[in-house]
């Protein structure tokens, strides 16, 4: 049986780096948010999004969490009247990017919550660890 | 009387802690994963309970066995803060948890520093 303490700092970390992944998906929707495509009729960018699983790590006995897979959003583009934009087709419509702006907003918000959350176990687990090593240090 | 059972508790006890946090700290990396419900472990009391072991009267006999792993067990499934996603992950509960764990800690950390310090000040004299 592995210290369940260090196995507890591991998951956090696991939580940190999922939790980071999604805030880089996050970022991209947004940087994409008016990417529109460079061919007349073309289609835009794609909102991607992102899912965890749960998975047992061996070693601990522990559930750890990492990124499930990344996937595209299959919302159908709205369109916009833009005449003079390279992708306007022949009626001057513009397929724009199915990026929400609250949506992504609200995730982030999310994603940094739990992200709190992880470096917090991180700060409880590292002062329960000093509290066991300060026995040796009394008197 | 057998003062040093005391260090033995309180380690045992510091264990079952250590693995009850582990067992948060899943849940906290696990807040946003769909499907996930959350964990904790079995009170301090039943592990004890059930830890005692059976005392053996001839040597070839099976003697109980525990590794000390503390089975974990799932939340109830119909509390309110299930969410669309199945994940039933609540941060304020396990944050509280957390704080349970915390204090319960630093006192038996506490209670071991004050007890060795016992025995040192009568083993120096």
């Amino acid at each position: 049986m592995s210290d369940p303490l260090l196995a507890s700092e591991k998951s956090a970390a696991a939580g940190l780096f999922a939790q980071s992944a999604r805030m880089r998906v996050v970022s991209e929707n947004i940087a994409n948010a008016s990417t529109t495509g460079k061919t007349p009729g073309a289609d835009p960018y794609q909102r991607k999004t992102i899912s965890f699983e749960s998975v047992l790590n061996d070693d601990t006995g522990v559930s750890t969490v990492q990124v499930d897979q990344i996937s595209r959003d299959e919302t159908p583009f709205q369109t916009e009247y833009m005449p003079g934009n390279p992708a306007a087709d022949d009626k001057g419509m513009v397929k724009m990017p199915n990026v929400n702006m609250l949506v992504e907003l609200a995730d982030m918000r999310e994603a940094s919550r739990s992200y709190t959350a992880n470096t917090q176990v991180i700060k409880q687990v590292r002062e329960l660890v000093s509290m066991t090593i300060d026995l040796l240090r009394s008197s | 009387m057998q003062p040093l059972q005391l260090f033995d508790l309180a380690f045992r006890q510091n264990e079952w802690l250590a693995q009850r946090q582990s067992v948060i700290s899943a849940n906290i990396a696990n807040a946003n994963t769909p499907g996930y419900k959350a964990k904790d472990v079995e009170s301090f009391e039943d592990v004890m309970r059930r830890s005692v072991s059976m005392t053996t009267t001839n040597p070839e006999h099976i003697a109980s066995s525990d590794d000390g792993q503390v089975p974990a067990y799932e939340n109830d499934p119909n509390r309110a803060e299930v969410l669309v996603s199945g994940n039933d992950v609540s941060l304020e509960d396990e944050f509280l948890k957390s704080g349970e764990v915390m204090r319960s800690y630093s006192l038996n950390t506490q209670i071991l520093k004050t007890f060795s310090s016992m025995l040192q000040s009568v083993t120096k004299g």
